[in-house]
């Protein structure tokens, strides 16, 4: 069985090829694409990945003007019929402003742009990027945005439907407010859609999915891509 | 400024009356407006190093001397090569006067700049590195607004381009208060192949000549002749003079230029900052023996009624020239089309060996390429200032505060605390590289994917030691930005360096430049390590007050090491482990931080380097390493020893027990001993087990070798043994006064 995942390169990402290289050399049991955001056409893909980045500079907005870029589009197809639609912080944006999931993420409380890393709960593993993590499992993956401040007026429904996939917490797993680098509501890191297939975090699992890049010579980001693998399995089986 | 005559009309230019009268030799002609202005620019200090290429002849040609130096000083780019068909380029330059009157826009087009230099080599920029010099911070707001929009300048153009900023250093002193000094290196990587595809120069006629990227404005106009001066009252009228930074454009253009290099069809690359669109179209006929026909009209600019005399001397950011076999003219323009960048070709080369500008069918210039590069150059004067000797004569007084509180002074000192708050605004990470990041070690280290490489690079100067001796200052520069390398494991490659000084006509201010040019060359040539670029600065002098900044030769050292295993880092790591003092501790306070914190004082005799002693060391650690007998490493730096001490303990909550009987002879004071910055020392944690092993290694190396206490798990730092009483230093203190200064200072 041969899973072909895309990595979606829109005018400024820069996570992309750090993607690419993490499916390509860490994960098994998958290929990966690197596909210019014009060019791209979902047909040929079992999961799609909006990576890091300031796509068309942030201007505007983070993330508005590639969401209204023709592989967004592409993408909702896959979106509609279960495919996993994944977006790592610029991704995120884009899916939020492309209303693939509901909320925005606004700019951090410091007002300034945070490189560090971060502690995850796992609030829910029955998603599309967080299936091969135990419930209250805590990873270590790092940050890096200026607008990454999780905001929704409608947190009832989110929490409802249990769509929050990802909170900020301390290594022990408290939620604390020392744990919210950015002022996320909620703690809020990471959402997914009522599907569970589309799935949008502010955190680099790409920088996490090597011992080497690790302060604690862990390895947590690869477990949200072999989540999207296992996934995509499931929904092949 | 000079007042000339060009046809009967009277201009103000910027070269002296001699300069005007080579121009017109050169040409056998007068020159028309345009072309005496870009004669003017191209033979500013900035653009033609008029006063100090004299000086810089003595740095060796380290393309002949090292086999692994593919391209040395001269090039827009050092380049050497690493192994496994790999090789890095790298460079540093300044942007100090853009920054010191607009520091976002400023410290941002200085990011750009440095990315174009490194990607016209034809590799990918992989990481940035930035030195930085404000006034002190405190009660002083604007050293603060400088301070904070820098890194915000830095910030927001590296991280949106993708290029993780893996390191930096700053320094605040009063002398920086209205010429802050923003640095600015880059290093890329590409396979050998990638760095032999298209030189600087247009070497064939008949090939296309493509402006691509952003629009021509009039913003940076005369930016080079504006950075070849000194600040005055009246500089923020040159605001203008300061480019806007597009870091979005920017990253299309690297992604663009790189894929385009891939087709093969482009010739020859060169990118556009300083002199503009003159500077490129010169330097890449001039350099390949080679004329070129450009017509004007096919610019595209940003704004309408734009003359010649704009458009050629535009400064506008982020555009690049091609030059282009015409075989593959459509194949390189569907690139560019694909990132959705402008390009024009305005174009072609010829043999003529003349620069021809046309505007639509007028010809507006017509200068033999080489001229403008033959810019004059200056001997000179040099002078040693007078007020040195009163300065170096200054004794340091008898403290009066206790050990103690003189260190938690020191270690909140906005020069030697935390900076933190800098690096958590940089994406240090971006490129899956950074394996010792910000803050986890005396230099940045990154991965080469694929190989079992890693490059560690690092970049620093000590402007106070320098500002008291330039000679022996750079010296220690050198000596601590090769052990930030050292320290981690890696050994020193390769450097580069960028001189900021004052006035270079003023006798006092060229003497430091020039004291501080031999200092390196000789530093380099006796350790062996190529000097493969630089950049020079000059006019970083206050007209109001009449000061030049402190002398500031920042160096840039790039290393390699193989095998993750063999990458030291600095924490403590073991309670129960030995801590070594490497090297020796001479009484020279001179321009360090006890004298500056404690008793405001500049002066006295700073540290003087012995370079076999310091060969010895360095022989010796490398031995250490290779016998895996290191656990942790640090070298000294400002402050003196207990500061490096302590900066190991933090990361994993360990304590130090220190025993100094002994360790220094009865002709140190006890703080002499304490804060004294010699040169090349290090602290190095080691298994109580291999004792015997180290002593005697340092024995048949000549290194001085103290063993001065144990790691102990209780978090104190706990000091025995000096003339006066013991005392004790705790760590959540040090802490709190090491991570809290800068905060403190800006986040109000």
């Amino acid at each position: 069985m041969n899973i072909k995942i895309a990595v979606i390169e829109f005018a400024g990402s820069n996570c992309d090829l750090d993607t690419l290289h993490v499916l390509k050399n860490v994960i098994d049991d998958v290929e990966a694409d690197l596909v210019w955001h014009n060019h791209f056409k979902e047909s040929k893909y079992d999961g799609v990945i909006l990576p890091g980045g300031f796509a068309f500079g942030d201007y505007l907005r983070a993330g508005i003007i590639a969401a209204h870029s023709p592989a967004i589009d592409e993408a909702r197809i896959m979106l509609d019929d279960g495919r996993p639609v994944i977006g790592i912080c610029n991704g995120f944006q884009i899916l939020t402003e492309a209303q693939f999931l509901p909320g925005a993420l606004l700019r951090n409380d410091s007002l300034k742009f945070i490189c560090k890393w971060v502690n995850l709960q796992i609030v829910n593993n029955n998603t599309a990027f967080s299936n091969k993590m135990q419930l209250g499992d805590v990873c270590a993956l790092p940050i890096a945005h200026a607008e990454g401040r999780y905001f929704t007026d409608n947190l009832k429904e989110l929490e409802e439907n249990n769509q929050i996939v990802f909170k900020y917490s301390t290594e022990q797993g408290e939620l604390t407010k020392e744990a919210n680098p950015n002022g996320s509501l909620e703690n809020i890191a990471g959402i997914c859609n009522m599907e569970q297939n589309c799935i949008g975090l502010m955190p680099h699992p790409e920088r996490a999915s090597e011992a080497i890049l690790s302060p604690k010579r862990t390895t947590h980001g690869k477990l949200f891509f072999e989540s999207m693998i296992e996934f995509i399995k499931q929904r092949l089986s | 400024m000079t007042k000339v005559d060009v046809n009967g009309k009277e201009v103000d230019v910027e070269m002296n009356s001699d300069e005007f009268e080579k121009v017109k030799n050169l040409l056998e002609r007068d020159p028309n407006i345009t072309e005496l202005g870009m004669f003017d620019v191209m033979w500013s200090e900035h653009c033609s190093y008029k006063s100090s290429r004299p000086k810089l002849r003595m740095f060796e040609d380290a393309e002949k001397n090292y086999d692994y130096v593919l391209a040395g000083p001269g090039q827009d780019a050092g380049v050497i090569d690493i192994g496994d068909g790999y090789a890095l380029a790298f460079r540093i330059e300044s942007h100090n006067h853009p920054s010191a009157i607009e520091p976002y826009h400023g410290a941002a087009t200085g990011i750009g700049g440095i990315i174009r230099d490194i990607l016209c080599m034809g590799g990918r920029p992989i990481a940035l590195l930035d030195p930085l010099r404000f006034g002190r911070l405190k009660d002083n707001p604007h050293s603060q607004w400088l301070f904070k929009y820098v890194v915000k300048g830095i910030a927001d153009y590296g991280n949106c381009t993708g290029i993780p900023t893996i390191g930096g250093e700053v320094e605040f002193d009063n002398s920086f208060e209205s010429n802050c000094l923003v640095n600015v290196a880059c290093i890329g990587l590409g396979t050998i192949e990638d760095f032999k595809h298209a030189p600087s120069r247009a070497y064939n006629p008949g090939d296309y000549v493509i402006l691509m990227g952003g629009s021509t404005g009039r913003d940076g106009i005369h930016g080079v002749t504006f950075a070849s001066r000194t600040l005055t009252e009246m500089s923020e009228a040159d605001r203008p003079a300061v480019q806007i930074g597009d870091p979005f454009t920017k990253k299309m253009i690297i992604e663009a230029t790189l894929e385009a290099l891939k087709t093969g069809y482009v010739r020859g690359l060169k990118d556009l900052g300083g002199g503009g669109l003159t500077c490129a179209t010169s330097e890449l006929t001039g350099d390949g023996n080679t004329g070129a026909k450009v017509d004007l009209k096919k610019v595209f600019t940003r704004e309408p009624g734009m003359n010649s005399y704009d458009v050629m001397l535009s400064e506008s950011q982020e555009r690049m020239a091609f030059i282009v076999k015409p075989e593959g003219l459509n194949i390189v323009l569907d690139v560019f089309r694909k990132y959705e960048l402008n390009f024009a070709v305005i174009g072609r080369t010829d043999e003529s060996k003349v620069l021809k500008v046309y505007d639509g069918d007028d010809p507006v210039v017509s200068i033999p390429a080489k001229a403008l590069s033959e810019s004059p150059t200056f001997k000179r004067k040099e002078k040693r200032p007078s007020y040195l000797d009163e300065l170096l004569a200054q004794k340091t007084p008898q403290p009066s505060l206790q050990f103690e509180d003189i260190i938690y002074r020191l270690i909140a000192s906005e020069n030697i605390c935390s900076k933190e708050w800098v690096y958590r605004q940089y994406d240090h990470e971006v490129g899956v590289r950074s394996v010792v990041k910000c803050g986890e070690g005396d230099s940045g280290i990154l991965r080469i994917i694929g190989t079992d490489k890693f490059i560690a690079a690092s970049v620093g100067a000590n402007s106070k030691h320098c500002f008291l001796d330039p000679y022996e200052g750079a010296k220690g520069g050198l000596v601590e930005v090769c052990g930030n390398i050292i320290a981690n494991g890696a050994k020193p490659m390769a450097m580069v360096n960028c001189c900021n000084f004052g006035n270079p006509e003023i006798p006092e201010s060229f003497w430091y430049f020039s004291k501080a040019v031999e200092s390196m060359n000789d530093f380099c040539r006796t350790m062996r390590i190529p000097i493969v670029g630089g950049n020079v600065s000059f006019y970083n002098e206050d007209e109001v007050k009449k000061t030049a900044i402190k002398a500031t030769p920042i160096i840039m050292i790039v290393g390699l090491l193989e095998g993750e295993e063999n990458i030291i880092t600095l924490p403590f790591k073991n309670a129960g482990d030995d801590i070594f003092l490497v090297g020796e501790t001479t009484s020279e306070l001179g321009g360090s931080e006890y004298h500056s914190v404690i008793y405001n004082l500049e002066g006295g005799i700073p540290p003087k380097v012995d370079e076999a002693k310091i060969k010895n060391i360095w022989d010796f650690l490398f031995e250490l390493y290779r016998n895996k007998l290191i656990k942790a490493n640090h070298d000294v730096n400002k402050g003196g020893f207990i500061i490096t001490i302590a900066e190991m303990c933090f990361k994993n909550k360990l304590g130090a027990n220190l025993d100094l009987t002994n360790c220094f002879d009865g002709k140190l004071r006890d703080d002499e001993f304490l804060f004294s910055e010699s040169n090349g020392r290090f602290i190095i944690e080691t298994d109580p087990k291999d004792y015997g092993e180290i002593m005697n290694l340092a024995n048949s190396y000549g290194v001085a070798l103290k063993k001065i206490g144990v790691l102990i798990p209780q978090p104190e730092i706990i000091i025995r043994g000096l003339k006066k009483k013991d005392f004790r230093l705790t760590l959540p203190k040090l802490k709190e006064n090491f991570d809290s200064t800068i905060p403190n200072l800006m986040e109000i």
